[in-house]
């Protein structure tokens, strides 16, 4: 079984777009959708509503900066500093170039940071290029079947 | 000074030059320790340790029949006897003993069996009493001894004299008067120490020094600090054999320090100067004010003379009445002049004080600016700009002398009398400018009040050529001559303008701090309005962050599903529809790069500079490479010359580069050759880079708009962009230490260049 993806991203705009984005990349992993820091954050550690859900952890988490609750800066924060997790990949999905959120995240151990390009075209190859850098190695195994929220 | 000859008579360079060997020998002959005394009186000197004589002139045998060699050793009763050896430690007691000879009284000796009657003189020196006793005539020995009654009339006239004239003169006369010599002047130093005589009284036995300069080597340095200690002395005769002072045999004697005694033999250099003066006699006394030597009155007699002691006294105190006198004189006239200027600047600093800048200060009390400070001419500089008022060099020649006083010293206040001879290049305009007073209002941004005075030609009489021969005589030693000529001549001096009065520079420094206050005023309004430009600045750069930022994802999000419905469902729109897709296609793309524009700029002014050394030759390249040529088909010729290693933060130069090369590409889209020229000059601050194209250009009337926000000077259908791209270009280099700017030729070619500091003083950011 192949490690899902984690999202988590507030806006449904961007989160419908960073579907299909994912979606056109053909990779075969389950995307996981998490609507703010708090609820990535129980996925993460397995509580509330994902108390049940099977044990490991995903294989990447394409994290909004600015999220309700608790936002991107500090579940980054929570997931460096919590040792099951620590070797998580993450990877900042942004609309922000500030130097000083571009400086913290990578303070906190961010394995890339992303600028959410203007063009579609553009943000589609953004996409694929995470999806086959991190997600997985490529190749679903036969037979497997894709999930879509 | 110029000196120029006039009247054939004499010329010369250098009359008083400080530097000819005369001088300077006869500044270092100790003539305080003469060893010697004039032959009209005896002396001894008692050494206070052991109450006994220690030294004696070899005269005293024929003075009071005692010898010399008798007399060294003993105590002052086995000279004097027991009574006058009283009266003379009695008179020691008075504090005056130690001031200057006083006199103690009359006193009587016989001596080869006449007797001699003396004036009976002790003052107190180096350890020693010193008793000397001046012979008197027998006209003086019949005198009172006190004549100070004399003196109670002539004090009622001199208060009564009017003007400082008058006083001199009748001082002059008095003295005289009172000594019976046929010539006596009042001869007042000036700066250098060159003298003048500023008053004479005379009979027509000797010719008249009035107003005659005489040379400062006339007067040298230690004979001038011998004047100030001892305030009276004469030369009975000018011809006189030296006595010697001997001292105990055996014994180490020193050389008796004579500068208070009245009897010390003056040099022999003076002797042959009186001489050759045709003086057989001279009587001077110190004018002193404050503790300086600023004068003295000076008697001359053809034949040899004495005057009392007592009489002498009488002159001393005429003399410290003068002084007294004039200072009063003085300082009443100063403070007069004083009051007198106040009135005019007292309105002046009220009308001053409505501006806050310098010149419009300056110039709002422009009519009383000349008279303040008795001034012919006036100039203001500040920021670079100088206003002149009246008569003054030219602008040209205002700035050289700026720069000058720029380099000169902390003084807030320079009073120049002769510019030209501190500052050679104001020998173009001494007749404008011979004097300046010139107020520094502040030393960091270089402002300047200056005063100009016009040179006034004067013409000075010297007596006599100044210099001293050397001769060498029999035995081989040099000896210093005296000048021989006192024979008139006449120097003109030039370059000089009239001096500069206590009360005009006191003034001129009250001034000042009229005009500090409105240029601080200045400052402080200025640092306010920064601070308040800062703010808004903030703000603005705040909100536009804001709004551009938020504006940023409903961009994406049209451009995206308008690129989706394009791809997706571009099939069941029609023509006409899919035209108009391309519309909301362009206007959001369009939409979202001016967004990320302006979000580049905001953090372009709030990123921190990392400064490193960036070869240019190895960056420009690489922006080249990167610029996108639309159509690729299109002949671009790069012409770059080798370019410099800059410090500077290389992903913003990077920027800059990119923007000025992308401008280059598209502003010569129609040309059929595009040629690119880039290529870097050095100044002795900057490296300078010039970019050049052969496109549209731009009129050059616009040019100042080209670098600002939003700014475009092209139709849209002509040339796409936000405006966005020049203006960072102007903020980088600025944050940078440098500049932006551009030129052009319309329809031929455009330059654009910016500077970067070679040592770089990057601004803080914006949000610092």
């Amino acid at each position: 079984m192949l490690k899902p993806i984690l999202l988590v991203e507030d806006n449904p705009r961007d989160l419908d777009l960073s579907l299909r984005a994912l979606a056109r990349t053909r990779l075969a992993n389950e995307v996981v959708v998490a609507r703010d820091g708090e609820e990535a954050w129980n996925y993460l550690t397995r509580r509330g509503n994902f108390a049940d859900r099977p044990q490991g952890n995903p294989a990447v988490v394409l994290l909004d900066l600015k999220l309700p609750k608790i936002d991107g800066v500090e579940l980054l924060n929570l997931i460096r500093n919590e040792p099951e997790l620590e070797n998580l990949p993450v990877v900042m999905l942004t609309a922000s170039r500030e130097q000083t959120d571009v400086a913290r995240s990578y303070a906190l151990g961010v394995n890339a940071y992303v600028v959410k390009p203007i063009e579609f075209v553009d943000f589609l190859e953004a996409i694929r290029d995470l999806g086959v850098f991190w997600a997985v190695i490529n190749e679903p195994p036969p037979g497997s079947i894709r999930l879509r929220p | 000074m110029v000196r120029e000859k006039t009247g054939g008579i004499r010329v010369s360079d250098t009359p008083m030059a400080d530097t000819s060997v005369d001088y300077s020998a006869c500044e270092h002959e100790p003539i305080h320790l003469a060893g010697s005394i004039q032959p009209h009186g005896f002396l001894l000197a008692v050494d206070e340790a052991t109450g006994r004589v220690a030294q004696a002139s070899e005269n005293l045998g024929a003075m009071i029949g005692r010898e010399v060699g008798a007399v060294l050793g003993q105590t002052l009763d086995e000279v004097l006897g027991a009574e006058w050896a009283c009266r003379v430690r009695c008179a020691a007691k008075d504090p005056q003993f130690a001031l200057g000879a006083v006199l103690i009284d009359r006193w009587t000796a016989r001596a080869a069996g006449e007797q001699q009657v003396f004036a009976l003189l002790g003052h107190r020196f180096g350890g020693h009493l010193i008793v000397e006793g001046e012979c008197l005539g027998e006209e003086d020995a019949a005198l009172p001894v006190d004549v100070n009654h004399q003196l109670q009339a002539l004090l009622g006239q001199v208060e009564a004299a009017r003007g400082v004239e008058e006083l001199l003169g009748l001082v002059a006369k008095e003295v005289r008067r009172i000594s019976g010599f046929d010539r006596a002047l009042v001869y007042r130093f000036d700066g250098d120490w060159h003298g003048r005589v500023i008053a004479e009284d005379r009979n027509d036995v000797l010719p008249s020094y009035l107003h005659l300069h005489f040379p400062a080597s006339d007067v040298p340095k230690q004979a001038r600090e011998l004047y100030r200690l001892n305030r009276l002395r004469l030369i009975a005769n000018a011809d006189y054999e030296p006595v010697r002072l001997c001292g105990l045999p055996g014994a180490q004697t020193r050389p008796l320090d004579l500068s208070l005694s009245t009897l010390r033999s003056v040099s022999p250099v003076h002797r042959e100067y009186m001489r050759n003066m045709g003086t057989g006699a001279s009587f001077s006394i110190s004018l002193i004010r404050g503790g300086e030597l600023w004068g003295l009155i000076s008697c001359h007699h053809r034949e040899p003379r004495t005057v009392p002691f007592g009489l002498r006294v009488s002159c001393g105190l005429l003399a410290q009445v003068l002084s007294l006198q004039l200072a009063v004189r003085e300082q009443a006239e100063g403070l007069a002049q004083r009051m007198r200027l106040q009135a005019i600047l007292t309105p002046m600093v009220a009308a001053m004080a409505r501006h806050e800048r310098l010149v419009e200060g300056v110039e709002a009390c422009r009519d009383d600016l000349l008279r303040i400070v008795g001034a012919d001419g006036a100039v203001v500089i500040e920021d670079g700009r100088v206003v002149r008022y009246g008569t003054t060099p030219t602008e040209e020649q205002i700035r050289a002398l700026a720069g000058w006083l720029n380099r000169q010293g902390d003084d807030d206040v320079l009073a120049i009398e002769s510019l030209s001879q501190v500052f050679p290049e104001a020998q173009a305009y001494t007749p404008v400018a011979s004097g300046l007073l010139a107020l520094s209002v502040s030393r960091l941004r270089h402002s300047w009040v200056l005063w100009f005075r016009r040179e006034v030609v004067e013409t000075v009489t010297w007596s006599g050529a100044p210099e001293k021969a050397v001769s060498v005589d029999a035995e081989g030693a040099r000896r210093l001559h005296p000048r021989k000529s006192f024979d008139q001549w006449k120097e003109i001096v030039r370059g000089r303008s009239l001096p500069w009065q206590q009360a005009e520079v006191d003034t001129a420094r009250e001034f000042r701090v009229a005009v500090v206050d409105i240029v601080l005023r200045g400052a402080e309004k200025l640092a306010q309005l920064t601070e308040e430009l800062t703010r808004t600045n903030r703000e603005l750069e705040n909100f536009s962050y804001t709004v551009s930022h938020d504006l940023r994802a409903p961009f994406r999000h049209i451009r995206s599903y308008a690129e989706l419905l394009k791809v997706d469902k571009g099939e069941l729109l029609d023509d006409e529809g899919r035209e108009f897709l391309g519309y909301v296609l362009s206007g959001a793309q369009y939409a979202g790069r001016l967004v990320d524009n302006i979000l580049g700029f905001s953090r372009m002014g709030r990123v921190t500079l990392m400064i490193t050394t960036v070869a240019l030759d190895e960056l420009l390249p690489e922006v080249v490479r990167q610029v996108k040529i639309d159509p690729p088909s299109r002949n671009v010729e790069w012409v770059i010359s080798p370019l410099p290693r800059v410090q500077a933060d290389q992903t913003l130069l990077f920027r800059v580069l990119q923007n000025l090369l992308e401008n280059a590409v598209k502003f010569t889209r129609d040309r059929e050759v595009t040629r690119i020229e880039v290529w870097a000059e050095e100044t002795a601050t900057e490296h300078v880079v010039h970019v050049r194209d052969n496109g549209v250009g731009f009129d050059e009337r616009y040019k100042d708009k080209l670098f600002g926000m939003f700014q475009r000077l092209h139709a849209w259908e002509e040339f796409e962009g936000t405006g966005i791209g020049l203006a960072s270009v102007r903020r980088i280099v600025a944050r940078h230490g440098g500049n932006a700017w551009a030129a052009s030729k319309l329809g031929e070619s455009a330059t654009f260049s910016f500077s970067l500091p070679i040592t770089p003083s990057p601004t803080n950011p914006i949000y610092a």
